[in-house]
């Protein structure tokens, strides 16, 4: 699992990369682009996705001690659907101003839709791998594997969010 | 319990990211949210994932991935950091 | 009772879960794509028989090349050693019953598949025009055709190599046979867990990085575009990235393959065993550090080139150590010259040629002269078909009797990998020449000047053909009217000849121990 993780952490690679170089070299038009961000719904998201991985956890340890893990992933379940849904909302809110935008903000705008929109597609298998563990809770099953997918995506959405919610907000 | 303090320092480390933005420190605030993600994710990897007590085999796998990525922005950047100057516009588009 | 003779139907293969099959499955799926690329490579020389470009336009002749280039590469010789002969022999050769995820490596197939027949969709939609390397910004805003059906084709085969890398690590590390350390496995065993690695590593970058360039064209926004502040570079090094490691995931796995098939035919342990094994980590590691040296004139600045230059001299420290490792094992050998000896030899010298010119390109100075000519060409076809092909020909016929259970007939065999040999070479070394006194590629024109070396490259190309056309007769005969094969026809060791030719559909009739290491021929 570790070794498929790995995988994926270069498969999101060329989205940063494509990131940091937009930030090297088009500094102004990145933070302008960032301001239109709605800074309280990410991290709204952050704490939903960080406390999905909570909930993850104490499935996992149920299981292990002999308890049923149905309710923490049914709990992660519905945080990951949150998320999802205020995820949706802020694309929609959002799609006019990329639409409309030009030059770095558009490079920008375009980075922000492709990073996070991979994320959230990462995320909707993730829920629905864990919404199958959880309708067939039974004890030998993959919680633990699941686990560490649900974890690695929640780390790519720590950094994502500084990346494009936190640029130069006091400006 | 472990895993309620792990939940509650990242919540604080939410706030105090969020928060430091809002204070100019021109590129220290760069430096303040990806460190700070940084020990985030370290505090998922350690915690949520086990890697405290994993085997050596798994840790090295878990970072290998990271060190890969360095790799490819560190040998990309003694191109990028030291051209004299960006690419020209193309402006001949279809 | 043999893996073969388990299930006769069609439906017995396309759902089978032995790796066995699976191997099969790619061999035939392979053998018909190199036949593709091989018909696009003949057209490509028979245009350049004469200066003129009379026989195809230059659009054709750039969607020639375009189409060779990404079916050999990706839908011939990645999957070829790997797929093939790593999916039947890693775990015979492990003692292990089976693949790790034995539904996964079928899916694996599949996908090859799917990304196969998008790539010939798109051929038969008109072809695209971009050269395998995809260059931005000729492939996000200037090329016609079908960019995208080749990209998602490319995208698509890339996950199926995706899970055989992980197939492969899982399976070395979980399912070794009792007794079976680390440094007693098979170097085919290093190899390609190595080529694994590389697999894992970088294909999603060139997946995300086509996918990309496929946004960039349909939204006409994107990353690389410099109207938007973007870099066409930055494409480069995403790409390379990706393709100078993956020219290692095509010769690993022949390093591997001509580790078994000499000391078996020299009679010797192998040099250096251990070195051999740190030269292949060596190896593929190092891979990762070289890329820029594909971009020394696309205007990186001056301080990337000369560092990726220095960086690229250290590669040919682990390479050169192999090739001093079989020498040495050779020597004092009592050597067999048997087709699959003969081809290992043929690959030891054809890499060899072409690695060292690989050095030329490596200094910066000289290879702004050579580059974009014919001597790259050159170069990496040495490596590619002279060392990767060549491997893979003589590890078919290794280990046809193990795959079919059938003898080949030796004396033919000998003959085509001789008329490989040197319709290679006639092939290839002219253009050497042609690169050194500055002929560019791809263009389907030449100064008259050029054409008698021209000629002789496509004559050789020619004896080529023949040459590949016959171990595809005489295996295909040998399949129904070859000599039934013994378990261990060349009195080699390891595990996978202490089965039966073919092996039963779980390998072993009883699992094997291993106490001793690898290569024990006194
Ligand atoms: C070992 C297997 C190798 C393979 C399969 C291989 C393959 C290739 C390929 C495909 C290209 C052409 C790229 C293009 O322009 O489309 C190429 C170019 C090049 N190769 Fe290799 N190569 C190998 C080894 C080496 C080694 C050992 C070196 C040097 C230490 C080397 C140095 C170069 C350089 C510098 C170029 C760039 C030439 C140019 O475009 O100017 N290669 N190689
Ligand atoms: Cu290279």
């Amino acid at each position: 699992m570790w070794a498929f993780l790995a995988t994926e952490v270069l498969f999101f690679g060329p989205l940063f990369f494509g990131y940091v170089h937009g930030r090297a070299f088009q500094p102004e038009a990145f933070a302008s682009a960032s301001h239109h961000m709605h800074v309280v719904l990410g991290t709204l998201n952050t704490a939903i996705l960080l406390t999905s991985s909570f909930t993850m956890a104490l499935g996992l340890r149920a299981s292990q001690t002999d308890r049923s893990p149905r309710l923490w992933l049914w709990l992660t379940v519905l945080l990951g659907l949150a998320f999802l849904g205020i995820k949706g909302y802020e694309y929609t809110s959002e799609w006019s101003e990329a639409a409309s935008a030009a030059g770095g903000e558009a490079r920008f705008y375009f980075l922000y839709y492709a990073t996070t929109g991979l994320h959230a597609v990462h995320l909707a298998i993730g829920i629905a791998i864990v919404s199958w563990l959880a309708l067939r809770a039974r004890r030998e099953m993959p919680i633990e594997v699941t686990g560490l997918y649900w974890h690695f995506i929640d780390i790519v959405w720590v950094f994502l969010y500084p990346m494009f919610y936190l640029l130069e907000r006091y400006g | 319990m472990s895993y309620f303090l792990t939940w509650l320092a990242l919540m604080v480390l939410l706030a105090l990211t969020t928060a430091s933005s809002y204070i100019p420190m021109g590129i220290f605030n760069t430096v303040a949210n990806m460190g700070i993600s940084c020990a985030k994710a370290l505090l998922i990897a350690l915690f949520f994932m086990h890697l405290r007590g994993a085997s050596a085999l798994l840790r090295i796998a878990a970072v290998t991935g990271l060190l890969w990525l360095a790799l490819l922005f560190g040998l990309s950047w003694t191109d990028l950091g030291t051209r004299p100057s960006a690419p020209a516009p193309i402006d001949a588009r279809r | 009772m043999s893996y073969l003779t388990e299930g006769f139907t069609l439906r017995s293969w396309l759902t089978t879960r032995d790796h066995k099959r699976i191997a099969v499955l790619y061999m035939i799926a392979i053998t018909a794509f190199f036949f593709v690329g091989g018909a696009a490579a003949a057209l490509i020389r028979l245009e350049l028989a004469t200066p003129a470009g009379d026989l195809v336009s230059a659009e054709t002749y750039n969607k020639l090349f375009t189409i060779h280039g990404v079916v050999m590469v990706w839908f011939f010789l990645i999957p070829s050693i790997p797929s093939v002969l790593g999916n039947f022999l890693v775990p015979i050769m492990i003692g292990a019953r089976d693949m790790a995820f034995p539904r996964l490596n079928l899916a694996s197939w599949y996908i090859y598949v799917l990304g196969g027949l998008f790539t010939l969709a798109a051929l038969i939609a008109g072809g695209v025009d971009t050269g395998w390397t995809f260059y931005t910004p000729l492939s996000t805003q200037f090329a016609e055709g079908n960019v995208i059906l080749v990209i998602v084709g490319v995208f698509i085969v890339g996950f199926s190599s995706i899970l055989t890398g992980l197939n492969v690590i899982v399976t070395v590390h979980r399912l070794r046979a009792p007794g079976l350390t680390w440094f007693r496995l098979p170097l085919f065993i290093w190899a390609h867990y190595a080529t694994a690695l590389i697999l894992l590593l970088a294909t999603p970058v060139l997946a995300m990085t086509l996918t990309l360039v496929a946004l960039e064209r349909v939204f006409g926004i994107g990353i690389f575009d410099p109207a938007l502040g973007g870099d066409p570079l930055l494409f480069q090094h995403l790409f390379w990235f990706y393709s100078h490691p993956a020219v290692y995931i095509m010769v690993l796995p022949a390093m591997g393959v001509a580790s078994e098939i000499i000391p078996c035919f020299a009679r010797r342990p192998v040099f250096g065993y251990r070195f051999m094994a740190y030269a292949i980590l060596g190896i593929a590691t190092i891979g990762f550090l070289v890329w820029g040296h594909h971009m020394f004139v696309s205007g990186q600045s001056m301080y990337a080139g000369m560092v990726f230059s220095m960086l690229s001299f250290l590669v040919a420290i682990p390479s050169a150590i192999k090739v001093f490792n079989w020498t040495a094992t050779l020597y004092k050998g009592s050597i067999v010259f048997t087709a699959p000896m003969l081809y290992a030899l043929g690959f030891v010298g054809l890499f060899m040629i072409g690695g060292l010119t690989g050095l030329y390109l490596a200094s910066l100075a000289l290879d702004v002269h050579l580059t974009d000519t014919y001597f790259v060409i050159a170069h990496f076809h040495y490596i590619m078909v002279g060392g990767s092909v060549m491997a893979y020909l003589g590890a078919i016929h290794f280990w046809w009797p193990k795959i079919s259970g059938r003898l080949y007939p030796e004396m033919l065999a000998r003959i085509a990998a001789l008329t490989i040999f040197f319709g290679f070479n006639l092939t290839f070394f002219p253009q050497y020449l042609l690169g050194w006194l500055g002929m560019p590629r791809r263009y389907h024109e030449y100064p008259p000047e050029f054409q008698v070396l021209n000629l002789l490259s496509s004559a050789g190309a020619a004896v080529l053909a023949i040459g590949y056309l016959l171990p595809l007769c005489y295996l295909g005969w040998s399949i129904f009217y070859g000599k039934k094969a013994p378990p261990n026809p060349w009195g080699a060791t390891g595990l996978e000849w202490q089965t039966a030719s073919p092996p039963p559909q779980h390998n072993f009739e009883d699992p094997p121990r291993v106490t001793r290491a690898p290569y024990d021929y006194a």
